[in-house]
């Protein structure tokens, strides 16, 4: 393509956006919007992974061993659980080890003789596992080895927790979703009211020779910079409100995890600047095609 | 130039707007159409600049064949005719320079040719003086102009008109005409399609006359000489 149509191209996209001023404003504001909806959707869908995955984390198998085993008995039973699959981690804490703790949380120093010289405690081992779901099967598996006296985890808790956690997921996504596909339809409707209403520029412009890319270019360009400039109004938008509600759920909702990782949140941001150009420029592209076919 | 054979045009609708035309149009003619409404002069002139194609037979223009012309060699085709309309077709925000120096950038001209070939075409309509004005300051004769002088400022060798004088008055409807004349003396092809009975009878021009997607006359110039 010619320098000079290059000049008029670039120069066209952006006059046309000053000269069509409130049509390009309500477009703007209308991809700023849906952006806003998108971006505060994957933030949303973020903590709620984020809060599903901290209960899920608490999630642990403890395994009461028989009194009557020596170190080596416990050390061979340990490491036959880490050779399951699935497991993250396993810890032993010993019947001493266990009266210890105890004794601490008592506040005293003479618990065993006070209970007559007999530890009531059994060793301990903790798992903890990859995947909350295969907690009821690593269970069953470490019932079954010899030595192994009492395994519990919660039953009948833990599966309410992942039902739980699963919808939380699952909602999170549907949003995202919902509001991507929102977004979609928004952006594109208010380019195609702005191609539509330069109709016939579109039409004289063929009349009197132009190329197809010629006449799309400057209609891409438009596109382009709409979504730009609505990604950044939205940006900023999302950027304050998150940042409050952050400061709010920290300092009064801590028990709350929140993501306020900085990585994610520029990533977002990119998300949602880079949506916009995108759905911006194809919905211009979309739009002007149907007065391109000669 | 122009070469029409056994065309036919069949709307989607099934609605028969051509059948069967056939037409030579040599260069330097200036021919009118001329018809009742829904005759098919509009259709016979919109396959001329290809915004329809012919459903059967073939459409020449310089021995190219329209019905057989890929979309994208459709705005070269373009670059070499101008089309003129009812209804003008101006851009309301842009100037009348602007208007006509569009048909200049669109094919990639640099900006001191731009100037000068539309100041000329400019003053070949009688418009020097308005260059600055936008349509809507202009009466419909004035804007007929512009029009006019967009479609010829790429040196055009074919001038499509589609009813030009339509919404204009008796005496700015001759002005136009008139114009249209004297672009013919310099050797431009011209078509024109009018229901302006008058002004065809004075022309002393070829007149093809189309009803029902037939043609059903065509005079030549002479024979219309002798009428008079």
């Amino acid at each position: 393509m010619a320098f000079n149509s290059l000049k008029y191209i670039l120069a066209q996209g952006l006059v046309s956006l000053k000269r069509n001023v409130w049509l390009s404003l309500a477009s703007i504001l209308t991809v700023a919007i849906s952006l806003i909806l998108l971006g505060s959707s994957i933030i949303f869908l973020a903590n709620a992974t984020t809060i599903a995955k901290t209960f899920e984390s608490q999630v642990q198998i403890a395994v009461f061993l028989d009194d009557n085993l020596d170190d080596g008995q416990v050390a061979a039973i340990q490491n036959r659980i880490k050779n399951l699959p699935g497991i993250e981690s396993v810890t032993l804490t010993t019947k001493e080890q266990a009266l210890w703790d105890f004794q601490e949380s008592m506040n005293t120093t003479s618990l065993l003789e006070d209970l007559g010289g007999i530890n009531p405690f059994p060793d301990k081992i903790t798992i903890i596992a990859t995947d909350p779901n295969l907690v009821k099967d690593i269970a069953s598996q470490v019932e079954k080895i010899p030595g192994v006296e009492n395994v519990r985890y919660g039953q009948g808790f833990l599966e309410k927790l992942l039902a739980f956690t699963n919808w939380l997921r699952w909602i999170g996504m549907a949003v995202v979703a919902v509001f991507a596909l929102i977004a979609l339809l928004l952006i594109s409707l208010s380019i195609k009211t702005n191609v539509n209403s330069r109709e016939k520029e579109i039409q004289i412009m063929r009349l009197v020779g132009a190329s197809n890319s010629f006449v799309r270019w400057p209609f891409i360009i438009e596109g382009l910079v709409i979504g730009l400039l609505g990604g950044l109004i939205a940006v900023a938008a999302v950027g304050f409100a998150y940042n409050w509600l952050l400061q709010y759920i920290i300092s009064s909702l801590a028990f709350i995890p929140v993501v306020a990782n900085q990585e994610f949140i520029i990533m977002v941001f990119l998300i949602m600047v880079l949506g916009g150009m995108l759905m911006g420029a194809l919905a211009s592209m979309i739009s002007v095609r149907k007065f391109l076919c000669f | 130039m122009i070469k029409l054979r056994n065309v036919s045009k069949i709307y989607p609708n099934g609605a028969r707007a051509l059948i069967g035309v056939n037409l030579d149009i040599a260069k330097g003619e200036f021919v009118f159409i001329v018809g009742p409404s829904g005759a098919g002069k509009s259709t016979l002139i919109k396959l001329l600049y290809r915004e329809e194609i012919a459903t059967r037979g073939q459409v020449f223009i310089n021995n190219i064949n329209l019905v057989r012309l890929k979309n994208r060699q459709v705005p070269a085709l373009r670059r070499n005719m101008g089309v003129i309309f009812q209804d003008f077709k101006l851009l309301p925000n842009k100037t009348v320079f602007e208007n006509v120096a569009f048909a200049l950038q669109v094919i990639a001209k640099d900006k001191k040719e731009i100037k000068e070939k539309t100041l000329s075409v400019l003053d070949l309509v009688g418009l020097s003086k308005k260059a600055n004005a936008f349509p809507a300051q202009l009466s419909g004769g004035e804007q007929q102009r512009v029009c006019i002088a967009r479609a010829l400022v790429n040196r055009p060798e074919l001038l499509i008109a589609d009813e030009p004088t339509g919404n204009l008055d008796i005496d700015t409807a001759w002005g136009i005409v008139e114009i249209l004349d004297r672009i013919n003396k310099y050797g431009t092809t011209v078509v024109m399609a009018t229901h302006a009975l008058h002004i065809v009878e004075q022309m002393n021009k070829r007149v093809v006359r189309v009803e029902g997607g037939r043609i059903v006359e065509d005079r030549a110039e002479e024979e219309v000489r002798i009428g008079i």
